[in-house]
């Protein structure tokens, strides 16, 4: 093609955006392509004409200079800044979001553990018989961390616990030849699919119940996955000792943490009642008992339900 | 086969089918659980069947466009891999 052409072509899409911006000042100069070098009311729109004009003439290439010269431009990078601004508050809105569905802060609370307090509670999953004093200690209205408390809900024994008892499942399967890749997920997918039906089962009841609790579902979860201990226990007697030993450990962890349960969630569920020093005779007093000593009674349930098939 | 977290979900969605399947007029009122039934005075607690009457009428009115959706992303799931 002739380049005058290009240039004839090229005339009207350079003449578009002053000409929208400006319109008192480009009107005249409509016809006249010399007219947009010289205008120099206006250095953004002189920038702009100025580096767009070899795009117009240069036809072919033209996809690619207005982006360059859009990225110069100075109102692109208020556009930019505007953006990022925007941007900015969309991420701070998601975060806020993120924080009220998934407490990212009070999580950090759950994993404030060190070796002492989880050799204590190790110890106290597998004998809570001894113990006394299972008030979870407030400073100030805030629960202490895990740390200083042995009482306190921490999210550290469970997950480490839920990843044992997967890999244990995987060993027992491997010890009777019955191992597939496949077989890890399936275990992990149904042990939680448990730990969710359980926490799900157990809000619905709480909700029913009307209990005005301090119990969170990050509580719960923590609370219901110490059962993992227990039958990891079990399941490596299981497989030092066959079927006897699986038993007799299972069976006394099964009897160890209906005892924790009990006493633990008494103290959240009955908390009124505590509160007050007499025990309440009522209905709805009932239905708490009930559903603590439903809550407590689970727990071996599952527990046997997740190994048995793991042991030959 | 092993009960896993699809299978949850499935059956999530099933009762929450199950609880927004309810009908008002027809149903809920005749059995005595309609809206203006045994909602309990000013500062008593309510019992554990307003609860549920509360529950099943907060399903029925938030679920219903969302059920809409999870629905038929289950049956094209179900045709394409069930």
């Amino acid at each position: 093609m002739h380049p005058a052409g290009l240039a004839a072509a090229g005339t009207p899409r350079q003449r578009k955006w002053p000409s929208k911006r400006r319109v008192p000042v480009s009107q005249p100069g409509m016809a006249d392509p010399h007219q947009l070098f010289d205008d120099t009311s206006s250095a953004q729109s002189r920038g702009y004409g100025a580096q767009r004009a070899p795009g117009g003439l240069g036809y072919p290439t033209a996809s690619a200079s207005p982006q360059a010269a859009f990225l110069g431009d100075p109102v692109s990078n208020m556009a930019m800044a505007y953006g990022s601004s925007l941007a900015a508050q969309g991420k701070e809105l998601v975060d806020k979001n993120i924080d009220r569905f998934i407490p990212v802060t009070k999580l950090k609370y759950y994993f404030a553990v060190d070796t002492m307090y989880v050799g204590k509670k190790l110890g106290l999953l597998f004998f809570p018989y001894l113990h006394q004093d299972w008030e979870v200690q407030y400073q100030q209205d805030t629960p202490v961390a895990p740390r200083f408390d042995v009482n306190a809900p921490d999210l550290y024994i469970p997950a480490m616990a839920f990843i044992t008892y997967v890999l244990v499942a995987g060993l027992a399967l491997g010890t009777q030849d019955r191992f597939s890749p496949d077989l890890l997920g399936l275990q992990a997918s149904s042990a939680l699919a448990w730990l969710t039906l359980e926490v799900l089962a157990i809000l619905l009841s709480l909700y029913l119940v009307t209990v005005n609790t301090d119990l969170t579902t990050v509580d719960l979860v923590a609370f219901l996955g110490y059962k993992y201990v227990g039958m990891i226990g079990g399941v490596l007697m299981g497989l030092l000792f066959g079927k006897i030993g699986y038993y007799v450990v299972l069976g006394w962890c099964c009897v160890s943490i209906f005892v924790f349960m009990i006493r633990t969630l008494r103290l959240k569920i009955l908390a009124e009642a505590a509160a007050e020093g007499i025990p309440v005779r009522g209905a709805r007093n009932q239905l708490r008992m009930y559903l603590t000593m439903a809550v407590a009674a689970a727990q071996p349930l599952l527990m046997y339900w997740l190994t048995f098939h793991l042991v030959r | 086969m092993a009960f896993t977290l699809y299978s949850l979900l499935q059956a999530a969605l099933l009762c929450v089918n199950a609880i927004a399947v309810l009908h008002e007029e027809r149903f809920l009122k005749n059995i005595g659980w309609g809206t203006d039934q045994g909602i309990g005075g000013f500062g008593e607690e309510p019992g554990i069947k307003s609860q549920l009457m509360n529950l099943i009428r907060s399903v029925r009115t938030v679920m219903r466009v969302p059920l809409i959706i999870v629905n038929s992303i289950a049956i094209v799931l179900l045709l394409l891999f069930g």
